[in-house]
């Protein structure tokens, strides 16, 4: 039988029309027309609360983003975010999976409750941490205060220099477990025959662990860090119910606008369409180099195999 | 030294259970606390210093309350809000399992063609399924909201079903394509030999076959459109379409604050993804990682 060249049966072309057609369809009509919609509106000065037809603008709506400081201000908020997120979430993560790595009685136990915030809605995240850091009833003053560490208690999240922290604490709650299953799989990859000839050779635990552990586990790291970069990156649930003010409609939080949540200020409570699109294809551009590895990877997995 | 072999094991057990101690702490305290808020008096949850860490007359009334009230924790509050989290509720348990289920079914009829089949422009369209993984999502969003808001389906269900089964896509195709390529071909090679076209091959082999895949391909999407909140807060208007993340955040007002009673939503909004980590965690782990680890 010849690859190339082989020709469908009648049932087989009905069956791939059947079950390709209607993705292609939505895929297409949900997520690249309007992408490329998207982009086409970004060179206009289309804007809601103004009664003109939208005008070709060309490139004005990413020079004046390029030129305005509250982008620049955003811009480095978020980076700030997912530099001070990334290190803390990759130890946290790396620390649980060397312990879950043990052989212990009961240790797919505290491996399932551990990975539980993960799959919890980050919207609720924020809630829970805002409502534990609260500086008037938050169970961290109580906890605290009990154990003699504060005299009164603390508005943790009143000054907006420790609202980027604590924002970083959450997200690295809500999302550590998934590097930490990644580093888990990348240790038990690792062969024990590894550990026992350094063992033999003298080397100390510190020393197995610098020389050994780490090194082999460098690619679970790279593959955790992308996608971890592009969550911490595109946050958005958390900061919303952690410092963003609150219900609906209410105001936004200046000192914790991320990138996406100008985004969406921009484009859904200003309503200059125009300017929010250019921000997303600025966005998209930041994200792209990074992204581009994740997909090569998940490209090469799953189509090449075959 | 004075250890024996036997007392080496349990220093190093002991030595485990404290750090897993630390690690449940750092886990679950958070939720630990939302859920004793929700069960507990005003007078004791509001105590200065707070010291009870268990409610002393653990109460329900908090959840009756948000089910039955509603208005008075919400900001600006005289529109009628009683009904808000039984609706909320209803909206999230029909988006999610009608998204979830449509995907799984769409993703299992492509996957086997992804992954069996030969067809001109195969590797085309599945890069273009998985092209939408790093496509930060708001290049689409923007535009998207005014075609929605052109064909009639902002603030519905089914708009909202729609546009969660095309975001779960990707991710539901590539587990299913490797899922259905994990399957001996020994099986469905006999079959076509013998004269079964694609229809029964899949309804009656592939289909059986594959099903852990599609029960972790159904979880991971029902997890996900529950957890959502990003697209309910551009697509859904009023309370015809809302799911609960939106009704929580309605919650947190500006004026009066009900810690107890939010608390209470917060629980209902999260019991259902919280059960299902508890109890369908492997096949969870395995979608949502997107078998990077096999």
């Amino acid at each position: 039988m010849s690859i190339t060249r082989q020709r469908l049966s009648s049932s087989d072309s009905l069956y791939l029309a059947v079950v390709l057609v209607p993705i292609i369809l939505l895929i297409a009509l949900f997520i690249y027309y309007p992408a490329v919609d998207t982009f086409g509106q970004s060179l206009t000065n289309r804007n809601l609360r103004v009664r003109r037809p939208p005008k070709p603008v060309g490139l004005a709506n990413y020079v004046k983003l390029v030129e305005d400081d509250e982008f620049w201000e955003v811009t480095g908020r978020s980076f700030k975010v997912v530099i001070i997120t990334l290190p803390l979430e990759m130890a946290v993560a790396f620390g649980i999976a060397m312990l879950l790595n043990q052989r212990f009685p009961g240790r797919s136990v505290v491996r399932t409750l551990t990975f539980l915030p993960w799959m919890l809605p980050g919207v609720v995240n924020g809630f829970l941490w805002g409502w534990l850091l609260n500086g008037e009833y938050g169970a961290l003053n109580g906890f605290l205060y009990q154990l003699g560490l504060i005299d009164e208690y603390q508005y943790w999240l009143r000054e907006p220099e420790h609202l980027i922290f604590w924002i970083t604490v959450v997200q690295t709650w809500t999302r550590y477990a998934f590097p930490t299953i990644i580093l888990l799989a990348g240790l038990q990859s690792i062969p024990d025959d590894l550990y026992d000839a350094a063992k033999v050779d003298g080397a100390s635990a510190m020393s197995r662990v610098r020389f050994i552990t780490v090194p082999l586990l460098l690619p679970s790291f790279g593959i955790a860090l992308v996608v971890e970069f592009i969550a911490a990156f595109q946050i958005f649930d958390v900061i919303w119910t952690l410092t963003a003010g609150g219900s609906a409609g209410g105001s936004m939080n200046p000192f914790t606008k991320t990138l996406m949540l100008y985004n969406y200020e921009l484009v859904f409570r200003d309503l200059r369409v125009g300017l929010g699109a250019a921000l997303s294809y600025i966005i998209l551009l930041m994200s792209l180099a990074v992204g581009l590895i994740f997909v090569m990877r998940v490209y090469n997995q799953g189509v090449q195999e075959s | 030294m004075t250890l024996g072999l036997r007392g080496q094991e349990r220093l190093r057990l002991a030595l485990i259970y404290v750090l897993c101690a630390v690690v449940l702490i750092w886990a679950l305290a958070p939720i630990y606390w939302v859920a004793v808020s929700s069960i507990s008096t005003r007078q004791e949850l509001y105590a200065r210093p707070y010291k009870i860490w268990f409610p002393s007359q653990p109460t329900l009334e908090s959840y009756q309350t948000i089910f039955t009230q509603g208005a008075k924790f919400r900001s600006g509050g005289f529109s009628p809000t009683a009904h808000l989290m039984g609706t909320g509720l209803r909206n999230s348990v029909i988006i999610s399992v009608a998204s979830a289920g449509i995907v799984t079914l769409m993703a299992t009829g492509a996957g086997y063609a992804f992954a069996r089949m030969k067809f001109r422009g195969k590797n085309v369209i599945f890069l273009l399924i998985m092209l939408m993984i790093p496509l930060p999502i708001w290049v689409s969003l923007i535009a998207l909201f005014f075609l929605m808001s052109h064909l009639g389906l902002v603030d519905t269900l089914v708009g909202l079903i729609l546009i969660f089964v095309t975001l779960l896509l990707p991710l539901s195709v590539w587990l299913m394509t490797t899922f259905v390529r994990d399957i001996p071909s020994e099986i469905q090679d006999a079959a076509r030999v013998d004269g079964a076209d694609r229809w029964r091959l899949v309804y009656s082999i592939v289909l059986p076959l594959a099903r852990p895949g599609m029960v972790a391909v159904f979880l991971v999407g029902m997890l996900t459109t529950w957890n959502n909140f990003l697209i309910p807060l551009i697509f859904s208007r009023s309370d015809d379409s809302q799911p609960l993340t939106i009704v929580l955040t309605l919650f947190i007002g500006q004026y009066e604050v009900a810690w107890e009673d939010m608390s209470a939503a917060a629980v209902v909004t999260m019991l259902p993804p919280f059960l299902m980590a508890l109890f369908f965690q492997r096949y969870l782990v395995r979608g949502l990682t997107m078998g990077a680890v096999k």
